[in-house]
C-alpha cells in the first residue's frame, strides 16, 4: 500500500469518524430539547458536556489534520 | 499603484515555479473545481457544525431560565362548592383561546390543567372513575395528580394552571409551562 493511499484512507476514516460524532452531537440537541419540553432539567447539562467532548474530539482530529498537513509542507519544501 | 505591485508579486512567483495561485486554488475558473469539496474541506465544515452543535447544546441548558415567565393574571372560577358538584369544571386561562380544566382529586385537592393534548392539540376530558384525563383523539392518558402523560402516544405533561382558594372561591393564578 503506498503512501497516498495509506493517507486517503486516514483521512476518510477521520471523516467518517467525524462524521458519526455530529450525527450523535444532532441527537444529544434533539434528547435536550425533547427534555427542555419536559422540564426534566437534570439532564441537560450532561447533555451538553458530552456534546462539548464530542466537539473536542473532532477539534483533536481537526489539528491533526492541519498539523499533518504542515509536516508535508515542510518536506517537501525541505526534500523539492 | 504600488499595492496592485505587491498583490501581482506572489501569482507572479507562482507562475515561476509553475504552480497555480492560492486565488485560483480557493476560486477556480471550472465549474468542477468549483464544486469540489476535499476531505480536508470537509472536516472543517463538519467541525464548524459540531461548534455549533455543541453551543445549541448549551444554549438549552440556560433556556430554561429565558422560560417563558408564569402568568399573573388572576381570574375566578367559581365557588368551592361549585366545583365539588360537578365532575370536572371548564375554563379559559390566561386568554380565551387557552381551553382549560379543574377538577378534584381522590386526596381532595384542586388541580387544574390544560385542556390540549401535548400530544396533538385535542382537548382531553376527566374520566372519574379511572381519575385519569383522558385524550379521546389517540387514546393519550395522563394522570391527575401531576399532569404527567402514563399512557398513548403523548410524551410531554399538561402545562399545570395553578389554583388559590379564598374565602370558599377558586381563583386560577398562573400557569406552569
Amino acid at each position: 500500500m503506498s503512501i497516498r493511499s495509506q493517507g486517503t484512507t486516514l483521512f476518510s476514516a477521520i471523516l467518517i469518524l467525524v462524521a458519526t460524532t455530529v450525527v450523535v452531537q444532532l441527537w444529544l440537541l434533539t434528547f435536550s430539547m425533547e427534555a427542555l419540553l419536559r422540564r426534566e432539567y437534570g439532564v441537560l447539562p450532561a447533555a451538553a458536556l458530552a456534546s462539548s467532548f464530542l466537539l473536542l474530539i473532532n477539534g483533536g482530529l481537526l489539528r491533526y489534520i492541519f498539523r499533518f498537513d504542515h509536516e508535508v509542507q515542510r518536506n517537501l519544501r525541505e526534500k523539492p | 499603484m504600488g499595492s496592485e505591485l505587491q498583490q501581482a508579486e506572489p501569482n507572479a512567483d507562482c507562475a515561476v515555479r509553475g504552480e497555480t495561485p492560492k486565488c485560483q486554488q480557493d476560486f477556480p475558473i471550472e465549474w468542477e473545481g468549483d464544486h469540489y469539496v476535499s476531505r480536508r474541506e470537509m472536516v472543517k465544515f463538519l467541525t464548524l457544525g459540531s461548534a455549533v452543535l455543541a453551543v445549541a447544546n448549551w444554549v438549552t441548558v440556560f433556556a430554561k431560565g429565558l422560560a417563558r415567565p408564569d402568568s399573573r393574571i388572576v381570574k375566578h372560577l367559581g365557588r368551592v362548592e361549585d366545583l365539588e358538584r360537578q365532575d370536572a369544571l371548564l375554563f379559559r386561562y390566561p386568554t380565551e383561546q387557552d381551553p382549560c380544566i379543574a377538577m378534584r382529586t381522590r386526596e381532595g385537592k384542586f388541580v387544574a390543567y390544560s385542556q390540549v393534548c401535548t400530544h396533538l392539540s385535542c382537548a382531553v376530558v376527566y374520566d372519574k372513575s379511572a381519575n385519569q384525563l383522558v385524550c379521546p383523539c389517540h387514546r393519550g392518558v395522563f394522570s391527575v395528580d401531576q399532569g404527567a402523560p402514563v399512557a398513548g402516544p403523548p410524551t410531554r405533561p399538561l402545562p399545570r394552571i395553578k389554583l388559590e382558594q379564598r374565602g370558599g372561591q377558586i381563583f386560577a393564578i398562573g400557569t406552569e409551562v
